[in-house]
C-alpha cells in the first residue's frame, strides 16, 4: 500500500512539475521576453524577411522591449500552403503572423480563423499612408479588416517586344480582343507556337480564377459579386462573354493547351517557353519583372526591360475599354489564436514601413500599396513598380466575398472543360452555373 | 478427397478451447498485449472513420462563414456524389487503375516472377529477387521522382532517349498516355510483395502432388492450372484483398506524378477526396466521398472472402 502511496505522490510531483513548466513556458508576462513566429513559404520572401528581423528586433529593444522573432521557413506551392496553414488554423497551431495571398483572406476570415485588426489599425499612422481603394479593398464582408497588405501591383499582359517586331506584328496597344486575336493568329501562322498564356484549367489551382478569368471578368463586368447582399450574380453577361473568349482562344489554337493540362502549367508556360520566347503574350502580374524573370528570378530573363514590355488587357465586349487589373499580391495576417497579438502587429506595422517595406517590394517585384514609399530606397530606383505604382490608380479592382473559393473552383473546372474540347464556350459558362449553383448553396446566390 | 481451405487459415481453429480457469488467469496477460494495439486502432482508426460518417452527414467546410456553424445535412452529400459526373469519373477510374495496375498487373507478374524463382534451373536468383524486390523497398516519393525523370517529356527524359534509338521524337508520357503510366508505374512498385506472397504459397505445395501429376501425364500448364492454382487459390484471394485495398486507396505516386491530370484523366477517388477534401476545403462532401469508397472497398472485400472457400 505504502508503495503504492508512493508511486501515486511521485506521479502528481511530476505531472504538476510539468504543468508548472508549461505554464511558465507559456507566460511571457506583460513586459517579459516574448517570441513570436512568422510563416513565409516562398524562397524570395523567406530570404528577405530574415535578412529584415534583426532589424525589428532591435527597434524593440530600443523600445524597451525584448520581442524575438522565429521565422518559419517553409518552402511550399499555393496550394500545398493553403492546405497547411489551414490545418494548423484548425489545430490552433498558426504561427502569430503569417504572409499569404489576399485571396485567401476571404475565406480564412469567414472561418474566424483571423483577428480583426481594425483596432489596431486605427491606433497606426501608417495606416493613413494606404491608398484609399487598398484600405477600402481590405475591408470584408462583416465590415471588419483582417489584412495588412505588404505588396500589391498591376496584372497585365506581358508580352516578347524583340519577338513580335522581329516577325513584323504591331505592337502597339490593342484596344480590342479582336484585334490582338488577329495579331496572334499571325504570330501562330509565322511561327507555329501556340502564342498566348492565359491561366487556365483546375491544374492552375486558384490561380486560373485570380490570375486570368476575374481580371478579363472584371474589365467587362463589374456586377457579377454584390457587396451588400454578399452574392454573386451567376447570370451576369460577363461570365458567358469571357467562357466565350477562353472558348475562341483555345480553338484559334493559341493557348498552350497541353501545358495548361500539366500538373505545373506554369513551368513550361510562364519558366520554359516565354522565356526562350515561344511563347509571346503572357498574362502576368508585377512580379513577372522581379520575380519570375528579373535577374534574381525564377527564370531570369537576359536585358528583360528591352525584351519584354506591358499592355493592358484589350476590352472585350462593345465599348470596353483597355484596362489593367489591380492586384492585392500579398497581405500579413495574425491568427485569432496567437497569444501575442500586439506584438505580431508591431512586426506587421514594421515590415510594412519605410525601408524595409521598400526592400520588400523590390525583392517581390511589387508595387508599394502606399503613398509614401515612392522616394525610399532601393524601391525608388525602379522604374517599372514605381510605373506599376502610377498604373494602381486607374486598374480595376471588383472587392468580393464569401464564396470565392468555390467561384475559383467552378472555373477552373469549366475551363477545363473547353481546353480539353469537351465543351464550348456556351457550355463551359452553363457547366460553371451549374457547379457554382451547387457548390455555393442559395445564400450566396443571387436569385 | 475434398477439404476446404478458408482464408485466413487459423490455426487457432484446430486448437481445443483453453479451461475457463486457465484463460480467467491468462486475461490480464491478453488485456497487456493486446491493450496498445486496441487503443491505437481505436484512437487513430475506428474514432475517425466514426468521425468521417458524422462529417458526412453535414456540410462542414474548413473556410468560409459556412465552416462557423457546420449544419446537419442527412444524405445530401451522398445524393450529390452519387448523381455527380466528376465523383463517377472518378471511381471509374479507380477501378481501371485497380484493375489493370493491382488485380491484373501485379498479380500475373508476381506469379511469374514467383515461379520463376521456385525452378532449380534459374541462375542469379539472388540478383533476380532483389531486382523485384527494389521498388517495394523504394520510398514513394524517391519512386516518384524516379519514374518523373523516366517518363520526362524532354529529350532528356531515360523513356524518351529510348525511343530516341529509333528516331522517335520525344513524348510527353504523363501527358498522352497518363493513366497508362500510372498504371505500368504501379504495377511496378507492387510487383514485389505480390511475389513474396506468391513464393511463400508455392512453397506449401506438396512436390508429391505435382509428381503424382506428372507421373499421370500432366503439362507444366496442365498441373499449375488443375493442381498448384487451386492449393494456392487461399493466398491468391488474400493477395488480391491486400493489393486491391491498397491500390484503391493509392495518393502520393499518381499525386506527385500528375496530381489528377490531364483534364482529370488520372482523377482517381483519392485525389478526387484530396481535392475535395482540402484544396476546396469540404469537408463534408469529401467525407462523404471516403465513405462511399470504404463500402465499395468492403464489398470487395467480403467478395474475395467468400470467393476464397474454394474445394480442392
Amino acid at each position: 500500500m505504502k508503495r503504492n502511496r508512493a508511486v501515486a505522490l511521485t506521479l502528481t510531483t511530476l505531472v504538476a512539475a510539468a504543468g508548472l513548466s508549461a505554464c511558465s513556458a507559456g507566460d511571457d508576462g506583460g513586459d517579459g521576453p516574448v517570441t513570436i513566429s512568422i510563416m513565409e513559404y516562398q524562397q524570395t520572401r523567406i530570404d528577405i524577411v530574415e535578412k529584415l528581423i534583426p532589424g525589428f528586433e532591435a527597434e524593440m529593444k530600443e523600445q524597451g522591449r525584448d520581442v524575438t522573432v522565429n521565422l518559419i521557413a517553409d518552402q511550399l506551392n499555393d496550394e500545398q500552403f493553403k492546405t497547411k496553414i489551414t490545418q494548423q488554423f484548425i489545430a490552433g497551431e498558426a504561427p502569430d503572423v503569417i504572409d499569404m495571398g489576399e485571396s485567401l483572406v476571404p475565406g480564412f476570415a469567414g472561418a474566424g480563423y483571423l483577428a480583426p485588426l481594425d483596432e489596431y489599425l486605427e491606433d497606426w499612422d501608417g495606416w493613413e499612408h494606404y491608398y484609399p481603394q487598398f484600405k477600402e479593398a481590405s475591408v470584408r464582408q462583416d465590415g471588419k479588416i483582417y489584412s495588412l497588405l505588404n505588396t500589391s501591383g498591376v496584372l497585365n499582359l506581358f508580352y516578347r517586344e524583340d519577338i513580335l517586331t522581329e516577325l513584323g506584328v504591331d505592337t502597339s496597344q490593342p484596344q480590342t480582343w479582336d484585334e490582338l486575336i488577329e495579331r496572334l493568329v499571325e504570330v501562330r501562322d509565322l511561327t507555329g507556337d501556340t502564342p498566348i498564356v492565359l491561366p487556365a484549367g483546375s491544374a492552375w489551382g486558384g490561380g486560373t480564377w485570380n490570375e486570368g478569368f476575374q481580371p478579363l471578368l472584371g474589365g467587362t463586368d463589374q456586377d457579377y459579386y454584390d457587396p451588400e447582399t454578399g452574392t454573386w450574380d451567376l447570370e451576369s453577361p460577363g461570365f458567358a462573354a469571357v467562357f466565350d473568349l477562353y472558348s475562341d482562344l483555345a480553338g484559334e489554337e493559341l493557348l498552350p493547351v497541353q501545358d495548361l493540362l500539366n500538373p505545373n502549367p506554369w513551368q513550361p508556360t510562364k519558366y520554359e517557353k516565354f522565356p526562350a520566347g515561344e511563347i509571346q503574350v503572357a498574362a502576368q502580374g508585377t512580379w513577372g519583372w522581379k520575380f519570375d524573370w528579373g535577374p534574381e528570378g525564377a527564370t531570369p530573363i537576359p536585358d528583360l526591360t528591352e525584351k519584354v514590355s506591358t499592355w493592358q488587357f484589350p476590352g472585350l465586349r462593345d465599348g470596353d475599354e483597355p484596362f489593367g487589373w489591380l492586384n492585392l499580391g500579398g497581405v500579413y495576417t495574425i491568427p485569432e489564436s496567437s497569444e501575442h497579438k500586439e506584438e505580431a502587429m508591431l512586426l506587421m506595422q514594421y515590415l510594412t514601413t519605410g525601408e524595409p517595406l521598400a526592400e520588400q517590394l523590390v525583392a517581390s517585384g511589387a508595387a508599394s500599396p502606399r503613398d509614401d514609399i515612392i522616394d525610399v530606397k532601393p524601391y525608388a530606383d525602379e522604374p517599372e513598380l514605381l510605373q506599376a505604382g502610377v498604373d494602381q490608380e486607374t486598374s480595376v479592382f471588383v472587392p468580393t466575398g464569401d464564396g470565392s473559393d468555390q467561384i475559383a473552383q467552378a472555373v477552373a473546372s469549366a475551363t477545363e472543360l473547353i481546353l480539353t474540347g469537351e465543351a464550348d464556350g456556351q457550355e463551359a459558362y452553363e457547366a460553371f452555373v451549374r457547379d457554382a449553383t451547387e457548390l455555393l448553396g442559395p445564400n450566396l446566390v443571387k436569385e | 478427397m475434398t477439404s476446404t481451405l478458408d482464408v485466413p487459415v487459423s490455426a487457432a481453429a484446430n486448437t481445443p478451447p483453453l479451461p475457463k480457469r486457465r484463460r480467467q488467469r491468462n486475461g490480464p496477460l491478453i488485456a497487456l498485449l493486446l491493450g496498445p494495439s486496441v487503443i491505437l486502432i481505436t484512437l487513430f482508426i475506428v474514432l475517425p472513420a466514426f468521425y468521417s460518417i458524422y462529417l458526412s452527414l453535414t456540410n462542414t467546410q474548413l473556410t468560409g462563414f459556412a465552416a462557423r456553424d457546420p449544419q446537419f445535412v442527412g444524405l445530401d452529400n451522398f445524393t450529390y456524389l452519387l448523381s455527380n459526373a466528376d465523383f463517377l469519373g472518378s471511381l471509374g477510374q479507380t477501378a481501371t487503375f485497380t484493375l489493370f495496375s493491382a488485380i491484373i498487373g501485379q498479380t500475373v507478374l508476381g506469379m511469374v516472377a514467383a515461379i520463376l524463382l521456385s525452378r532449380p534451373w534459374l541462375r542469379g536468383k539472388g540478383l533476380f529477387g532483389a531486382a523485384v524486390l527494389m521498388p517495394m523497398i523504394v520510398p514513394e516519393v524517391v519512386a516518384s521522382l524516379a519514374w518523373a525523370s523516366v517518363l520526362s517529356n524532354n529529350s532528356e527524359g531515360t523513356l524518351n532517349r529510348l525511343t530516341g534509338l529509333f528516331g522517335a521524337d520525344p513524348t510527353d508520357w504523363l501527358q498522352v498516355v497518363p493513366l497508362t503510366s500510372i498504371i505500368i508505374v504501379n504495377i511496378w512498385r507492387g510487383v514485389a510483395f505480390a511475389m513474396i506472397m506468391f513464393q511463400a504459397a508455392l512453397e506449401d505445395v506438396p512436390a508429391e502432388l505435382i509428381e503424382a501429376a506428372r507421373i499421370d501425364g500432366a503439362s507444366a500448364v496442365q498441373v499449375f492450372r488443375h493442381v498448384t492454382l487451386p492449393l494456392i487459390r487461399g493466398p491468391v484471394f488474400l493477395y488480391l484483398l491486400l493489393t486491391t485495398i491498397s491500390t484503391v486507396g493509392v495518393f502520393g505516386l499518381v499525386y506527385f506524378l500528375t496530381q489528377g491530370g490531364p483534364g482529370g484523366q488520372t482523377r482517381i477517388a483519392a485525389i478526387y477526396i484530396y481535392e475535395r477534401a482540402l484544396q476546396f476545403s469540404q469537408i463534408g462532401i469529401g467525407s462523404a466521398a471516403s465513405i462511399i469508397l470504404l463500402v465499395i472497398v468492403l464489398v470487395l472485400g467480403i467478395v474475395y472472402v467468400r470467393l476464397a472457400k474454394v474445394e480442392v
